[in-house]
């Protein structure tokens, strides 16, 4: 199978700073691709990097063949790439299926003028309904008319979930989505992930947490210092003596 | 929406458009010319209202230029007919197509700066507004404004009278239905996301800048119309009316309605015009105190608004949320 | 060039009094962000101040003007106290205090329409009306005047922020509030004395400009506007700022009138014209911040 997503010589400098040096990595359809490190590795950079929130020094990432770096959030987002956040960022202004809508927003063909001639409900109402699908897929069914100040937090990141995927992405990026989450919720999670990529859906899973990290993913690729440092497996990155060396020296922070 | 009688005409949209219209410029009729020429600029201070919190309320874009744009409607559609002598379908699309122009070139870079500048920007637009009238000479009459024209027969129609107060209560009918469908539609809701979180709009798809953009120049030249429709029911137009007097007040009644809801809108406009009328015993002409310190009130007490307060005591009532 | 001269001085008093009220803005935007357009007010209320205290009660000048920039301060610190409190506290967004203040700018001029007859309001000049000529630059006393006390105004607060301790806090706390606030440092007595110190400042503006336009309730808007454009020119990063971009603003109006080929009445176009342009081309302004 070919590569959905194709990242290389990915480099980002902040002034003296080296944040990512020459990353080279692939996801596929379908796959689950984990990408860990300790503190400061560069796994947030590399996210943002990707997402098209900071722009690179150098290299180049395609998607599906085509170049993305340095696109604007919103044209890498209709292109069939889309993302959560790290810290929640729900609209507080509308309920949650109104939330979820707004993922949708990119696949949505009404003009203004047919929205000002009420000619664009019907195309309204299906979508409507596929959110509330989605918004029972990822477990929050009860809650779809309810004000998102009220969700949990373990809630408003299923709903950050559910608001990606009604983009219909090939492609979804998460920013360490179990941070913060009980042991219960991150299960939950586990499971939500792996329907996603069981209906083809490349992820690409940014996680500080080894232990969620490494059942979950197909393949995985470990950041130390902004560069590569392993890249394979689970069983095969768990037991690498470089990425030993990189946990055990900031074992202190679990 | 089923009714028992199959014969019974279905509530669609159209028909309670039509319903309010008739209702609306029906009421023309029974008034007076002093309570006509009233209600006119009550159901223009609604319009605009309506307008404003779309872009305020919905979008979250905090501007001062609303009056500058009911202003360029109302003196260009009067400097087209009765200075140029165009004909009448032809200067109203050149007012349209000059607040367009006025609404992008201040848009578009504004977008690209953080929140507040527009308002900024907006504020002195309003300003300069004002000066460019005071000064212009014979173009704009000055400081004295225009005066002395009436509106030309349209098609061999004579709008007079309640007639035009019929055509006002068109202007506000068709501007809700406008704004209501947008509002619900998928503009509304990337409207609310860029209000609400522009960074994960944008990370949604939604092209922050454009909407920013869109919604502007939708409302100014909403407003615009407006100022086109009021430029007749005086006839007369000068600079006092366009400035940011009114700027603040149009804020202030769509803050103490209830940003974000038409009702709110709605309700604000027509409080805060009827007040200066039902106070002027107790205040004189110093009704805008009341109106800051209710602005201040509703920040403080209820940032919703009436139409929060409305909302608040209907839940208790019915013992669920509402909205 | 003669008369270029003669107008100096006049000119860096306007622009002295646009940058004390920038300086008020700077105050008050530094540790909270909140851009408060009721400064105009202030310095209007101060110029109905030393109406009161100066002509109506003709008190000794440095007392009145003790007397009102003391209830200045009470007025600044009360305004934050009632009005904006609640609001950063409540953690609500920065547009609700702006907007909360923008109401309390008409609350304060209605007040002052409904005390006072809408004429306007003499205030006398600190030292009389005179003229002091040092070669070829001259201006009335209370141009020397103004141009004094507001350097002295802009020395102080450099001073302050640069040397001080409580200065020091100020700045930690435009930098990050929460930073700030785990520091030790108290949040509320900082946005109080910053709102103050606003008012006071804001004040001394009116103060010294009222002499020439007279205390009006309508004065406020155009000051806040120009002082706005000041603090915009001149950049919010340093002190120095606002003070520059008055004194460019008004030589920029100075200018205007006598040799653009425009009727005069266009010169309160030109505090607009420039805000907007900076704002579009260069909002940050033209010193820049240090750090």
């Amino acid at each position: 199978m070919s590569a959905l997503l194709e990242v290389r010589g990915l480099t980002k400098r902040f002034g003296g700073l080296t944040a990512v040096h020459d990353l080279d990595f692939e996801v596929r359809e379908g796959e689950i691709l984990g990408v860990i490190g300790p503190n400061g590795a560069g796994k947030s950079t590399t996210f943002n990097l990707i997402a098209g929130t900071y722009a690179a020094t150098a290299g180049d990432v395609r998607f599906a063949g085509e170049p993305i770096l340095g696109l604007a959030p919103h044209r890498i987002a209709a292109r069939g790439v889309m993302r959560t956040f790290q810290h929640n960022r729900p609209f507080a202004g509308m309920p949650v299926i109104d939330n979820v809508l707004v993922g949708a927003h990119t696949r949505f063909g009404a003009t203004l003028w047919s929205v000002v001639l009420g000619r664009s409900r019907a195309e309204e109402s299906r979508r409507r309904e596929r959110a509330a699908e989605l918004v029972q897929f990822v477990g929050l069914g009860e809650l779809a008319r309810a004000d998102v100040t009220t969700l949990s937090f373990g809630q408003g990141r299923l709903l950050e979930i559910a608001r990606a995927l009604a983009g219909e992405p090939r492609l979804i990026l998460f920013d360490e989505p179990a941070a913060g989450l009980t042991p219960a919720e991150c299960a939950r999670l586990a499971g939500v992930i792996r329907g996603i990529a069981a209906r083809g859906i490349a992820v690409l899973l940014v996680e500080h947490d080894m232990h969620f990290l490494l059942p979950l993913a197909h393949r995985v690729v470990v950041l130390n210092f902004g560069a590569k440092i392993a890249d394979g497996l689970p069983a095969e990155v768990r037991t690498h003596p470089a990425v030993m060396d990189a946990y055990l020296g900031s074992h202190a922070a679990h | 929406m089923k009714s028992e009688n199959p014969l019974a005409l279905r509530a669609t949209p159209l028909i309670r458009g039509a319903g309010a219209f008739i209702v609306l410029a029906g009421a023309a009729f029974f008034m007076g010319d002093y309570h006509n020429d009233v209600y006119r600029k009550l159901l223009l201070w609604v319009t605009l209202a309506l307008g404003y919190n779309f872009l305020f309320g919905v979008c979250g874009q905090v501007a001062f230029s609303h009056f500058a744009f009911y202003g360029i409607g109302a003196y260009s559609i009067v400097i087209f007919l009765f200075q140029l002598h165009l004909p009448f379908p032809l200067a109203a699309i050149c007012g349209i197509a000059l607040c367009i122009v006025f609404a992008l070139a201040v848009a578009i870079p504004s977008t690209r700066l953080e929140g507040f500048y527009l308002a900024l920007v907006t504020l002195a637009l309003g300003q300069l507004f004002i000066v460019v009238l005071n000064e212009g000479g014979t173009v704009t009459g000055g400081t004295g404004g225009i005066a002395n024209y009436r509106l030309p027969e349209i098609y061999g129609l004579r709008l007079r009278g309640p007639w035009y107060t019929a055509v006002i209560a068109l202007l506000v009918v068709a501007t809700y239905a406008v704004l209501v469908r947008l509002d619900r539609s998928g503009f509304g809701r990337a409207c609310r996301a860029v209000r609400d979180n522009p960074e994960a709009a944008a990370a949604m798809g939604v092209d922050v800048a454009r909407t920013k953009v869109i919604a502007f120049t939708l409302t100014s030249v909403l407003a615009g119309i407006g100022g086109m429709v009021y430029a007749f029911v005086d006839n007369t137009v000068n600079p006092p009316i366009f400035g940011i007097e009114n700027a603040f007040l149009l804020l202030f009644m769509v803050i103490v309605g209830g940003a974000g809801r038409h009702a709110g809108a709605v309700i604000g406009a027509v409080l805060l015009f009827l007040l200066p009328f039902w106070l002027s015993p107790l205040v004189g002409h110093h009704h805008a105190l009341v109106f800051g310190v209710l602005v201040v009130a509703a920040i403080l007490l209820e940032p919703r608004g009436l139409i929060g307060i409305y909302d608040r005591v209907a839940d208790r009532y019915k013992g669920s949320p509402s909205r | 060039m003669q008369d270029f001269f003669e107008l100096a001085v006049g000119a860096a008093a306007s622009g002295c009094v646009y940058g004390l009220i920038g300086l008020a803005y700077l105050l008050i935007i530094r540790p909270t962000g909140i851009i408060n357009f009721a400064v105009g007010e202030w310095a209007m209320l101060a110029a109905f101040g030393g109406y009161v205290t100066l002509t109506k009660y003709e008190w000794p000048y440095p007392v009145g003007m003790a007397v009102v920039l003391g209830l200045m301060f009470v007025v600044g610190w009360a305004t934050e106290r009632v009005v904006v409190r609640r609001l950063v506290e409540g953690g609500a967004p920065l547009l609700a205090p702006i907007l909360a203040l923008l109401g309390m700018l008409v609350v304060f001029r209605e007040s002052i329409s409904v005390t006072f007859p809408p004429d306007p309001h003499p205030v006398p000049d600190a030292f009389g009306i005179g003229r002091l000529e040092l070669g070829p630059i001259g201006g009335t006393y209370q141009s020397f005047f103004t141009i004094v006390t507001a350097l002295g105004v802009f020395i102080g607060a450099w001073l302050f922020f640069e040397r001080t301790v409580a200065g020091k806090a100020f700045e930690a706390v435009a930098l990050n509030r929460r930073a700030a606030a785990l520091m030790g440092i108290d949040l509320t007595r900082v946005t109080a004395l910053s709102f103050g110190a606003g008012a006071v400042v804001a004040g001394l503006g009116g103060l010294l400009v009222a002499p020439n336009i007279s205390a009006h309730y309508l004065m406020g808007v155009p000051l806040a506007i120009q002082g706005f454009t000041a603090l915009v020119i001149g950049g919010v990063g340093r002190v120095a700022g606002p003070l520059l971009g008055g004194l460019l603003l008004a030589l920029a109006e100075q200018l205007t009138v006598r040799y653009a080929p425009v009727p005069a009445g266009y010169a309160q176009g030109v505090p607009l014209v420039l805000l907007m342009v900076f704002l579009l081309l260069r909002p940050t302004g033209l010193l820049k911040a240090k750090v």
